[in-house]
């Protein structure tokens, strides 16, 4: 059956599928444990009457045994090397089964592990794995192809490419989304449909998972944006296990009650999943009979997706900003990181744009020194799982874009596909193969056109050999090519007529790098937010510029007010509300504090940062350097003790606090020196450490911090300290105190030796514990004088063993 | 086919190179010590918590496996697995009960976190690492929950579930011990993780545990 022919079919009638197949073979004996597609090979007959038995209920396309014949799957029986004999075995079976009565689908799903970037498994294997299922399913003469019951968009991708690198068939995919709508990878029907039959599905759709009042809910997400037919297998109710079987909680009749509704909202295949039977099949037949399919009729809408979400462009739409910081150009930082192999830069760049407002993300690695291929591959792989925003995949090599658009588990945007010949001959069969959107440069072999009439017939040329490959007016972005005007002042007018022709004459979505505009101008954000202020009343759909700006975003943000893209300015009025809070003061007005209550009242809100320039503003009013540690800091860090007791401070502010203490006497301790005033009394000696065996310090870091901020001279040991180090280092220090941490059960016995060694030798200091796994009793049990559950415990405990 | 033979599910174990997984704040915020009731943060410490919780999921690298193994014996304190595998725990026992299988699960945060962590708390601002910190045990944790999720939707087809509660090594009279055990099963070198004499992971971010497959019989 050719692709065409599958369409025609599903046009004029609902094709029935069949039902569930584990549970029948089971019911006719099949043990649990075995592998069905062996065990269908030793009893094909079996197989048989169940399929007869579906296409007699009215199935008019029933699926081969094959759902766990792909190798890895077979790999666990030991039969991974005879997949395609046994999956060629299987359609032949089904193929015997069916007849001419009805088409036989050949059966992919899941290899049962996670496909990069999710997984450990590479791409490219899982299309090789499921290639070969895929010859062994045409081997048996299979009419089309179902993927089904797939968790993961990017598993479903893998295996779609399998199918279409293969053979020419229809192609079916059906996801499963669990009872919130997603799948168990995260991905929403919308945007599993939008990516699946971007890239070649024949039909997209949902099976297993729930059961058919949930199901209708997918379908009718999915109709208003399906460009092919839509297919539901819904499961039989709910499952429970009832004497060791699954068993669920629909009868036939009940399920037959959905199908009407399936089909008004927009199914074109149906059939069952878990738990059904012949008898459900049954069912929908009755309920279908006379019924016509509701033909795909998609509203006209541009998408990108990313393996979690859709980000939609238009002129109904409010303008989609596209982040273009992940882009090594000027950033020194950034071309280190990438020319290392260090990600954490190109990180913070996506996590930072996208809570800015991108919809989008660029990701542009092109710069010398590095394999823009490899590192292209790299992001791709790293920021899918990590940010929901669609990539923008921006190069100007083609082997780059190629091998990004293979991996990337979405559908991508291009950034870009010029006029250039040889660029659209090698580009556009990619961009179309891989279902990719893409930014259309209206420059050619001549070089840049200077007038908006030439960059538009540009356009017009490009789109009309893109159109060979399928693409509509939908698929494409044209770039208005943004000039700098301290060259040509005249190019911002060119380039708005281009974006004006877009949207009001040609229709399509248009896209500006923005900052080029202003680029040796000073003052150029001004230029730029003007600029992009014109292109938004002009029609701009999508700006590729940096959303850390405020004033762009703000000026992006009230375009979409005043072009109505923002339907009753819900957005602006979110932003807003959003923006103004946070500028807006937090402390309450109060009568103006004098120099030392404000040196005060940095160390009770923790402000390192300000606290010396406080400090120097009260000495140079008169403030003594004692005065300022007797009034100001001890009161303050003694307060903020207090809070902590009473938990109106927690944990950090506790830490800003002393952090800030210590900055204060850093500061003063020079001038006390000088003075030979001693106003902070040196407290006793303590030595520090993380028992032998423990790598967990943080903890025991703090408490260091903490007494040192309260007078205590302190000797950190670290972490993984023997008994013999300790009890030496107390020796030599003199030390009066001990403080042992452990984190653990098997450490937190280090700490018993320690103290049993100290007093071997004859020591005489006091020992205090802390650590997760430790308490009073155990402190008491191994002979410390004391146990702190805190950091600020510990000073206080310190301080009365000390005393 | 490719020339590289793919390799399967080593010994049934599936690895997950990047878990989508988001800690919660409020566990965040509870183990820093903050108390709704009580604690007040200004406007500032506020925007630092904030800044401090987003760096660090930036940082954090969550990745996981699992396998499952049947359950051959379960007495009262004592677990058999079908590959021979002993657990001792009455109260892992009692979890497990109802079970015919174990999950076995790992989770971790990754090292660049507990880099910048380190960096912070000796030479920066120790404020921001115990921040750093609280978000990257959370996340370790969430990375188990997000399994957990996972699996749960997979086994809900067939009528089954995971018990409610996971047990980890060192939790109740599960020793700490058992680490080993699940470390090897899972292969976790393979991930990158190194488990200590005194069987502490590292990176330090990590956690392995133990949940039970049963049936859905309400």
């Amino acid at each position: 059956m050719t692709r065409k022919e599958f369409q025609q079919r599903l046009a004029e009638q609902v094709l029935i599928l069949d039902g569930a197949t584990g549970t029948e073979l089971q019911k006719r004996g099949m043990p649990l444990g075995v592998c069905p597609e062996q065990w269908v090979l030793d009893n094909p007959q079996v197989l048989v009457d169940i399929q007869r038995a579906y296409i007699a209920a009215g199935s008019g396309a029933v699926y081969t045994c094959t759902f766990g014949g792909n190798r890895l799957k077979l790999a666990e029986f030991g039969l991974a090397k005879k997949n395609r004999e046994i999956n060629a075995e299987l359609a032949r079976l089904s193929r015997k089964a069916a007849g001419q009565q009805a088409l036989v689908a050949g059966d992919i799903a899941p290899t049962g592990r996670f496909v990069r970037p999710f997984g450990d498994l590479a791409f490219e294997d899982a299309v090789a794995v499921y290639r070969e299922q895929v010859l062994g399913l045409l081997d048996g003469g299979v009419d089309f192809f179902v993927i089904e019951t797939m968790l993961d968009i990017q598993e479903a991708r893998a295996a779609l490419l399998a199918v279409r690198e293969t053979c020419d068939l229809p192609v079916c995919v059906s996801m499963t989304f669990d009872q919130a709508g997603r799948t168990l990878t995260g991905t929403d029907p919308v945007t599993a449909l939008i990516t699946l039959q971007s890239l070649g599905a024949d039909a997209v759709g949902c099976n297993c998972s729930t059961g058919p009042a949930d199901m209708i809910q997918v379908i009718a997400a999915m109709k208003p944006y399906a460009k092919v037919p839509l297919l539901a297998k819904p499961n039989a109710g709910l499952p429970k296990l009832l004497d060791g079987k699954t068993v669920f909680d629909m009868s036939p009749e009940e399920f037959g009650a959905f199908i009407g509704r399936f089909i008004e909202a927009g199914v074109n295949l149906i059939g069952g999943c878990c738990g059904t039977s012949p008898a459900y099949i049954e069912q929908i037949r009755k309920h279908s009979s006379g019924l016509r399919p509701v033909a795909p009729c998609p509203r006209r809408f541009s998408a990108i997706t990313s393996a979690r979400t859709t980000s939609f462009a238009g002129p109904d739409i409010p303008m989609v900003v596209v982040g273009e910081r992940i882009n090594p150009t000027g950033k020194k930082k950034l071309q280190a990181e990438l020319r290392e192999g260090k990600t954490a830069e190109v990180r913070r760049f996506a996590a930072e744009q996208v809570a800015q407002g991108a919809g989008v993300l660029d990701v542009n690695v092109g710069m010398p020194g590095i394999d823009e291929k490899e590192t292209m591959l790299k992001m791709v792989d790293l920021l899918s799982p990590v940010v929901d925003a669609p990539l923008c995949l921006d190069s100007s090599s083609a082997d780059v874009l190629e091998a990004a658009l293979r991996i990337y588990p979405g559908r991508a945007l291009i950034n870009s596909i010029s006029g250039e010949q040889a660029k659209m001959e090698r580009l556009l069969p990619v961009a179309a193969k891989y279902g990719a959107m893409f930014v259309l440069l209206p420059l050619d072999d001549s070089g840049v056109p200077e007038t908006a009439e030439q960059r538009c017939a540009i356009v017009e040329r490009v789109f009309a050999a893109a159109g060979q490959y399928g693409f509509t007016k939908n698929d494409i972005v044209v770039d208005g090519l943004v000039m700098t005007v301290s060259s040509d002042q005249k190019a911002a007018a060119e380039t708005l007529k281009v974006i004006s022709w877009c949207s009001t004459s040609f229709g399509c979505c248009t896209i500006v790098g923005l900052s080029n505009v202003s680029f040796g101008l000073p003052e150029r954000g001004w230029v730029n937010a003007a600029f992009l202020a014109m292109a938004a009343a002009s029609g701009l759909t999508m700006v590729i510029a940096n959303p850390s700006s405020e004033t762009l975003m703000r000026i992006k943000m009230a375009s979409d007010v005043l072009t109505v893209r923002d339907k009753n300015s819900s957005g602006w009025i979110a932003y807003s509300s959003q923006t103004s809070a946070s500028a807006a003061p937090g402390q309450a007005v109060g009568p103006e504090r004098s120099a030392p209550e404000k040196v005060y009242d940095a160390v009770l809100k923790g402000d390192r940062d300000g606290i010396r320039e406080l400090l120097d503003a009260a000495l140079r009013g008169g403030l003594t350097p004692a005065d300022a540690v007797d009034t100001c800091l001890i009161p303050a860090i003694v307060e903020v003790g207090s809070l902590f007791d009473r938990k109106v401070y927690y944990l950090p502010q506790l830490i800003q606090s002393a952090e800030t203490m210590k900055s204060a006497f850093e500061m003063l301790e020079p001038m006390l020196a000088t003075t030979g005033v001693q106003v902070v009394k040196k407290k006793a000696v303590i030595v520090l450490a993380t028992v032998k065996g423990d790598i967990h310090d943080i903890g025991k870091n703090i408490v260091g911090l903490m007494l040192k901020n309260y007078g205590f001279t302190v000797h950190d040991l670290g972490k993984d300290v023997s008994e013999h180090d300790i009890v030496r280092a107390a020796k030599e220090t003199g030390a009066e105190l001990v403080g042992l941490s452990a984190l653990m059960t098997t450490t937190m016995v280090e700490m018993k030796r320690v103290i049993a060694l100290a007093r071997k030798e004859g020591l005489t200091c006091k020992f205090m514990i802390g650590g997760a796994v430790v308490n009073e009793q155990y402190a008491a049990e191994i002979g410390a004088d004391g146990y702190a559950p805190d950091a600020y415990a510990a000073v206080k405990l310190a301080e009365t063993l000390s005393a | 086919m490719n020339d590289k033979p793919v390799q399967t599910a080593l010994g049934g174990v599936t690895y997950l190179e990047h878990i989508p997984a988001m800690p919660k704040r409020e566990r965040i915020l509870a183990r820093l010590g903050h108390r709704a009731a009580t604690t007040i943060l200004t406007d500032d410490q506020t925007a630092f918590l904030e800044r401090g919780i987003e760096e660090a999921l930036l940082l954090c690298h969550v990745k996981g496996a699992y396998r499952r193994i049947p359950v051959a014996e379960c007495t009262d304190r004592i677990i058999r697995l079908e590959n021979g595998t002993v657990f001792q725990s009455a109260g892992l026992a009692q979890l497990l009960s109802r079970s015919t299988e174990v999950v076995l699960m790992a989770s971790t945060a990754g090292s660049a976190i507990m880099q910048r962590i380190a960096e912070e708390v000796s030479t920066g601002s120790a404020a921001l690492g115990l921040i750093l910190d609280a978000t990257a045990s959370h996340a370790a944790d969430a990375g188990l929950d997000w399994m957990v999720s996972f699996l749960n939707g997979t086994l809900q087809r067939h009528g089954k579930r995971l018990t409610s509660r996971r047990f980890s090594p060192g939790y109740g009279d599960l020793s700490l011990e058992h680490q080993r055990i699940i470390f090897d099963l899972l292969d976790l070198d393979r991930m990158g993780l190194f488990l200590t004499e005194k069987y502490m992971l590292i990176p330090e971010k990590s956690v392995l545990a133990i949940a039970g497959i049963e049936g859905i019989t309400e």
